[in-house]
């Protein structure tokens, strides 16, 4: 009996213990995930796809405050000369291929390419209706990620779908022409597919695509591609100049008619130092904010990008639009008693443009890194003055660069420009930097057209583009050179 | 010829004598508690003449002869020898044995006889957790065993300690598995004083836990009661109070005042204290925050006993305790309740069953890094006073002076509101079945399954725009469901083969499965900002975002194992153990792992030609080698999941859509731990002296370095991708182990033992294959270059910063040394002057090496114990030679307050070589460098105690077996050179790990207690 009893427990644990114990039972899916190789089957899958590639556009905020920092408008400022190392080396021009800043610039917008190419690569695998529309997004994204990545770094590689582990062994930098080449079929599909009203705000429409595609004509000197078409947008699109140019920059002003193409950005969720790619808010305008700042209107923030005396000067008297890009805020802190304290590089101006607003309560902290003022990438002054540049440096017709020209300076209550020829292509370059101060475009313009020595430091061959991140080269096993000069 | 005189006359009273007999009634009770001892044998010496104790500890023994000899034997005792000189009744103590040689020790699925184990393996036994009286378990581990270090993440109440064997390996995960009675388990949440004994693992010997054991393996071994045992019932209580074991030297109002003008005046600004008499010392807010006189309580009372078949003990404990910052906001209470029974079915089927509930309920401040609270108080001005003329906390002003971060500490400790409650049960089931005459069959199943809640209101507060003022209150609440279960199956065969042939085979399996689950959400808008509202169901205010999140897992691990142990004559022994394991944390490509050792031991002293040193009692010779896994890393990152972040705005609202996460590496396998060991053990002189000392070597191969850094490309810098994780690196640690342990019986009332140990580490990173070939971490300053690093050829996590040598004195050596500009200023007199290490004329980050690490070159430990008459003494000290710690507790800006060292700065030439000038203009002296790096050596007096046990022929008429009462001190006193509050605290990263942001100090406790059984 007892026997009988040991055995029949001994057989039921051994029983137990094994029918667990082939090696199936460590063969499961992960819980409640889905495997990215195994996605796009239905119409929401393409176009949550493609809220991940327009997601990286707030990325840009680093794109857009560098570039101004980098030109000769503002200054790095911040707290002290070693806040930020890597934007400070960049304002004094003395910024090597060790740069945690430039890198984030470099990995952002290749993680922007490959969202992008993630949709595209599955483009066949689902059929819907209106799918051409988000093809058509998508590549005017990865137009739009490439064109900074070729701005920023000249040549870099190319691909159709998702770079892999390895790509950067093998796939070589391509030259700028051919990474323009690559920009200019994605924007010419997207401007022919897109319609001039997107399905919802914030989406790409058939003007950002035609804005995008001439400015990347624009930055090759194709002037002729580049006024057809700029000078189509401005014909046909229902964009026109935002009357008020003090409202472009305010809450109520995003997504206006002048507004091209904007880059959205929320409060309504919080953000840390941890991952500022991750915030939905505006990280620059936060580290543009007046250091220390109480008083009415703006908050505060870091007190990076500091605006010039030069630049502040640069502005015609009677231009309406300096008090608005630039704040003095000696004067404006005598006016409205207004505290404030002064950090790196303190010049007495601040970039108001996209300085942080007072928020509203539900505002998600940190509050210096979601501040929501939209980035206006694309505006209509912009399309203007770069359709003036092509009329008349590709000395197409000066008559309607000067009709461009003269829309964007009635605006700002300034007389008509009458010149032609170099004395107008000086025109709308100055144009151009009183226009757009403090948008992040300057030192590109400087440099595509030759002018990159009126920065302080600026070495010619050399700092037209930025170096590619040290480590880049490295992964790359010789693959990859380092640009000239670094 | 005297001498055999006396023998001979000797002898012959003696054999006169033997026709002298007695019948000796008498008891036997362990000289530790007073308890009587059953089934202890006795045996007049030299005859077959033996009876045991009965229930009671009651023995009678008949026909014994006067002046032969008594032999009183119990496992786990000394043995003991009475001459027997009258027939008056005999009370006897015996003394427990912790040293044995006979002693069994847990080695992993069985257990060995001491003098047989062949491993490298450490026992901390009840009586010294009882000593050291850790309010978490790692702490009794300081010290205590060679090769283990303990450090400490923060002083606060129930903060975690990081449990280090043998160094540290990986980049990754370094914690030890703990075993718990055969079960995975947690050492953090058990109650110290439910513990029977705790053997720790160090080389090898731990391989048949195969891919979890290459960290080294804690098997933790509960009570339960004994057999044939009344009951005993024990009730333990101390009640203690604590204050900060540090405190910094700042500088006072005045102090503070003078060095900002001279701040000031150096950067041609104007004095912004120009009358500084009358500001006096100003507020201390170390005071403010460190609270004295801070209670801790502890109650513990137990119940254990046992029949011919069936064993029990039953414990309860109560522990609470309040931190010296925020006493009432940062404490830690646990309620643990515990019940083991064991029952012998039948003479072949044993059961054994035991249960731990567990209840503990932790409130914690912010006690770590930029906005702790001590970060707060370190630099908040002197010149401020706490509170305004309304009684409400002062705000620190908002200026570039003292930036935005700094707040009130005192307003910080006010509005914080937190919750943690943990609810936990684990235990195991098992059944020992003897099959066959040699071959015993175990199985058993472990389980934890716990559920945690976790509550942080942010309260609506306005500190003057600094970063911390919340505009809109809520509430963040989450539930997190852990389970998981152990099964163990596995048969032992042993059996004598030729008499001389001693074998024992282990074969089993273990599934374990680990799976749950975590809930997060959030609220806005607390009614009344308050936190007696701060709950989701009152907080109906939503954001833009998701304010929900959730995650779940299932994890796999299934081991086949096989262990053979064989002897000859129990002098030469070997053991070899092979292990599979596959689990779901590895990729498809390599499923499956073995993992082999071997262990070898010789015991010399049991050879012929030793018999005649009669100094050394034992001496054994052991060797093992083996290879070993860790797996310790993120889930399926072997896949490529849709688990990254994709949130934009469309119509002014956010969007949420798919993106992928983590890249995969397909190719992901275990942690690879190849381990040597050479190890000696040694009794000498009678067993007093007990020797052991190790050498060993252990490699790390196939490290599994996370978030590897690869091209961007690859879009691994999305929002919540990354990149993959990669078998990449390997460390080696070698070292050199030694304890030494001596004990003194002088007389029944005078005994002593004197313990010491010392561990010698050298750790060098031998390989990063990315192709950067190093690793970064840790955080220095604001917006500074990582501080610390994994590179080849170097410690792991070492500090990479710059160089110093000295101070400028004068423009002349400005001008003729290297240009230091690219650091952000031009250099000037009374600026630090770094080192040019590449020598190429600028001084910039390209000059970083090293300039220390974190890691002890030695570690020791010294205890002493002193018993006399009814008084016992013990002080327990441990010492850690080497370690290196970086000071990045002082916000570098121009209006905080300093350490009194910044009175020692450099004002003119020949004033100061180490110091650099105070000024508001721009320098480069807070630029990471060896300026900030410093020896954090120390020596830690842990625990002092001295109690008193009243005599028992007092208490026994009250039936009280032991009263014992004591007082003691824990963290006495550091010796250090270290000027931040702890060297013996740690991030424990291993990257990064020993940055100081401002450590909260571990408690100084002054503690009375009592110990009662019956």
């Amino acid at each position: 009996m007892k026997n009988k009893f040991i055995k029949t427990v001994s057989i039921c644990i051994i029983a137990i213990a094994y029918s667990g114990c082939t090696d199936d039972f460590v063969e499961r899916s992960a819980p409640y995930s889905i495997d990215s190789e195994n996605f796009f089957n239905s119409e929401d899958d393409y176009y949550n796809a493609l809220i991940g590639a327009y997601d990286m556009l707030q990325s840009t905020y680093a794109n857009a405050i560098l570039g101004e920092i980098a030109s000769n408008n503002t200054l790095c400022g911040g707290e002290s000369a070693t806040d930020v190392i890597g934007w400070q080396q960049i304002d004094d021009m003395v910024h090597t291929p060790v740069n945690s800043n430039l890198k984030d610039i470099w990995n952002w917008m290749f993680a922007g390419v490959n969202r992008a190419n993630y949709i595209l690569e599955f483009k066949d695998k689902t059929n819907f209706e209106g799918k051409e529309i988000i093809i058509a997004e998508a590549r005017f994204l990865r137009a739009y990620y490439y064109f900074e990545l070729v701005k920023w770094f000249g040549p870099v590689p190319l691909k159709e779908s998702r770079f892999q582990l390895g790509d950067e062994t093998t796939i070589p930098r391509s030259s700028v022409s051919d990474v323009y080449a690559f920009i200019e079929a994605d924007l010419i599909f997207a401007a022919n597919t897109l319609d001039y009203n997107a399905p919802q705000i914030g989406r790409a429409t058939k003007s950002s695509a035609e804005a995008l595609l001439g400015k990347a004509y624009l930055y090759q000197d194709k002037f002729t591609e580049a006024a057809i078409a700029l000078e189509n947008l401005i014909l046909n699109s229902p964009h026109d100049l935002e009357t008020d140019y003090d409202l472009i920059f305010e809450n109520q002003g995003e997504n206006g008619i002048g507004s091209v193409f904007e880059v959205q950005y929320t409060d309504g969720e919080g953000a840390s130092f941890d991952c500022l790619q991750c915030s939905e808010g505006n990280v620059a305008v936060g580290f543009s904010g007046i250091r220390n700042y109480n008083g009415p209107q703006f908050t505060s923030g870091f007190s990076f990008n500091i605006p010039t005396q030069e630049v502040y000067d640069a502005f015609e008297v009677n231009d309406i639009r300096r008090d608005v890009a630039i704040l003095d805020i000696e004067a404006w802190a005598a006016f409205t008693g207004a505290s404030f304290g002064t950090g790196f590089d303190h010049t007495g101006y601040f970039n108001r443009k996209y300085l942080p607003r007072i928020r509203s309560n539900d505002a998600a902290g940190d509050l210096n890194l979601t501040n929501p003022n939209n980035y206006r990438a694309i505006r209509f002054a912009d399309v203007l003055l770069m359709a003036a540049e092509a009329f008349n440096r590709g000395s197409i017709d000066d008559s309607k660069a000067r009709l461009y020209l003269n829309r964007v300076r009635t605006r700002a209550t300034l007389p008509d420009v009458m010149s032609s020829g170099n004395a107008l292509t000086s025109a709308i370059y100055q144009e151009r930097r009183v226009e757009l101060v403090g948008e992040g475009h300057h030192f590109f313009d400087l440099v595509r057209t030759g002018r990159g020595n009126q920065i302080d430091g600026f070495s010619p061959n050399r700092n037209e583009v930025f170096p590619i991140p040290f480590e880049e080269i490295q992964f790359s096993n010789g693959n990859w050179q380092q640009n000239t000069g670094y | 010829m005297t001498t055999k005189i006396f023998s001979l006359v000797f002898l012959l009273f003696t054999s006169l004598a033997i026709s002298q007999e007695v019948d000796i009634k008498g008891a036997v009770t362990s000289d530790a508690d007073g308890l009587p001892l059953p089934g202890v044998n006795i045996l007049v010496k030299g005859t077959s003449n033996g009876v045991s104790t009965d229930f009671d500890g009651n023995f009678e023994i008949k026909n014994v002869p006067i002046n032969s000899v008594l032999v009183f034997t119990y496992v786990g005792f000394k043995d003991l020898e009475i001459t027997v000189e009258n027939g008056d009744p005999l009370t006897i103590a015996l003394i427990e044995d912790t040293e044995s040689l006979d002693e069994v020790v847990v080695i992993g699925y069985g257990t060995q006889k001491k003098r047989d184990v062949t491993g490298a393996v450490s026992i901390v036994g009840a009586k010294t957790l009882e000593e050291i009286k850790p309010i978490k378990v790692e702490q009794a581990l300081q010290g205590t065993v060679s090769g283990v270090n303990v450090t400490s993440q923060s002083g606060a109440p129930g903060a975690g300690l990081d449990i280090r064997i043998r160094g540290i390996s990986t980049n990754g995960a370094n914690g030890p598995l703990v075993i718990i009675d055969g079960y995975q388990g947690d050492i953090g949440v058990l109650n110290p004083s439910d513990i029977e004994s705790i053997t720790v693992l160090k080389d090898a010997q731990a391989a048949i836990y195969g891919t979890i054991g290459a960290n080294g393996v804690i098997l933790v071994t509960t009570k339960s009661g004994k057999k044939n045992s009344k009951t005993k019932v024990g009730y333990n209580t101390y009640t203690g109070f604590q204050q900060t074991s540090r405190k910094l030297n700042l500088l006072n109002a005045t102090e503070y005042a003078t060095l900002l003008n001279e701040s000031y005046a150096a950067g041609g600004q104007a004095l912004p204290y120009p009358n500084v008499s009358g500001l006096g010392a100003g507020t201390d807010w170390q005071d403010e925050v460190f609270n004295n006189n801070v209670p801790i309580v502890s109650h513990d009372f137990n119940v254990s006993g046992g029949s011919e078949k069936i064993t029990y003990a039953f414990s309860a404990s109560h522990l609470y305790q309040q931190g010296i910052i925020a006493p009432k906001k940062s404490d830690f209470k646990r309620n643990t309740a515990r019940l083991a029974v064991g029952a012998d079915i039948s003479e072949k089927i044993r059961i054994k069953a035991n249960a731990i509930y567990t209840y503990i309920d932790r409130d914690a401040i912010n006690d770590f890094g930029l906005g702790s609270v001590l970060f707060n108080a370190l630099n908040t001005p002197s010149t401020i006073a706490p509170y305004d003329a309304n009684g409400k906390f002062t705000l620190v002003p908002n200026n570039p002076g003292l930036g935005i971060e700094i707040i009130n500490p005192l307003a910080q400790i006010s509005d914080t509101n937190n919750d943690y409650d943990l609810r936990k049960l684990n235990g195991t089931v098992s059944v020992e079945v003897d099959i066959l005459d040699n071959i015993m069959f175990t199985g058993r199943v472990g389980f934890n399954t716990s559920n945690s809640e976790g509550k942080t209101f942010s309260k609506e507060v306005n500190y003057g725009g600094k970063v911390f003022d919340v505009p809109r209150s809520r509430v963040d609440q989450n539930a997190i469901n852990d389970n998981d279960y152990t099964f163990d199956a596995f048969a032992t065969y042993s059996n004598v083969f030729s008499e001389d042939h001693n074998v024992k085979l282990t074969v089993g399996s273990t599934v374990y499965k680990q799976f749950g689950n975590g809930l997060f959400a959030t609220g806005y808008d607390v009614p009344n900002n308050a936190w007696e509202f701060a709950d989701i169901a009152l907080a109906t205010g939503t954001s833009e975002g998701r304010d929900v999140g959730s995650y779940a897992y299932d994890e796999r691990r299934l081991s086949f194992f096989a262990r053979v142990q064989y002897d000859y004559k129990g002098k030469y022994l070997l053991s070899a153990m092979l292990r599979r394991d596959l689990s779901t944390r590895f990729g498809p490509e390599n499923r499956v792992a073995y993992f082999p050792s071997m262990t070898a031991g010789w015991i010399i002293s049991d050879e012929n030609f030793f018999s005649n040193v009669n100094a050394v009692n034992f001496l054994k010779l052991r060797a093992s080698y083996g290879i070993l896994g860790n797996d310790q890393i993120g889930n399926n990152g072997y896949v490529s999941l849709l688990d990254g972040e994709a949130t934009y705005v469309f119509d002014n609202a956010l969007v949420n859509g798919q993106a992928i996460g983590v890249l995969p590496n397909p190719d992901l396998k275990w942690e690879e731990a190849k381990k040597f060991d050479l190890g000696i053990d040694i009794k000498l002189l009678n067993n007093k002296i007990d020797i052991t000392a190790d050498y060993f070597i252990n490699t790390r191969d196939n490290l599994l370095i996370g978030n590897i850094p690869v091209s961007g490309i690859t879009g691994i810098s999305a929002p919540g991708s990354g990149s993959p994780t990669v078998n990449a690196g390997k460390v080696e640690n070698k070292g050199f182990e030694f304890a030494i342990g001596y004990k003194e019986y002088i007389s029944d009332n005078f005994k002593f033992g004197i313990n010491y140990n010392i561990t010698t580490l050298k750790n060098e990173v031998l390989e990063v294959n990315n192709s950067t070939g190093f690793l970064e971490g840790g955080n220095f300053g604001v917006g500074q270059l990582a501080p610390s690093r994994m590179e080849a050829g170097q410690p792991i996590g070492y500090f990479y910063g710059l160089q110093t040598n000295g101070i400028f004195q004068n423009q002349a050596e400005v001008d003729a040394h290297a240009n230091q500009s690219d650091l952000g200023a031009v250099a000037a007199p009374g600026d630090i002057r770094y080192v040019d290490s590449n020598g190429d004329g600028t001084v910039n980050a390209d000059d970083r090496t090293n300039i220390g690490d974190a890691i002890p070159d030695v570690t020791m430990g010294l205890n002493l114990n002193f018993s006399y008459k009814g008084f016992d003494f013990s002080v327990y000290t441990f010492a850690s030679i080497g370690n290196d710690m970086v000071r990045n507790y002082e916000r570098t800006l121009t209006d905080v307050n300093r350490s009194n060292f910044a009175l020692n700065r450099w004002t003119g030439e020949g004033t100061s070589n180490t110091v650099p000038r105070v000024t508001t203009e721009a320098t480069s002296n807070n630029v990471f460098s060896d300026y900030f790096v410093e020896d954090a050596s120390y020596i830690r007096i842990q625990n002092v105690q001295l109690g008193y046990t009243v005599p028992a022929d007092l208490t026994e008429k009250f039936n009280i077996s032991k009263v014992r009462v004591y007082v003691g001190v824990n963290n006495l006193y550091t010796f250090t050179e270290y000027r931040g509050y702890d060297p013996g605290a740690s991030s424990g990263a291993p990257i990064g790990g020993g940055i100081d942001d401002g450590f909260y100090p571990v408690p100084r406790t002054f503690l009375v207690g009592l110990n009662l059984n019956f």
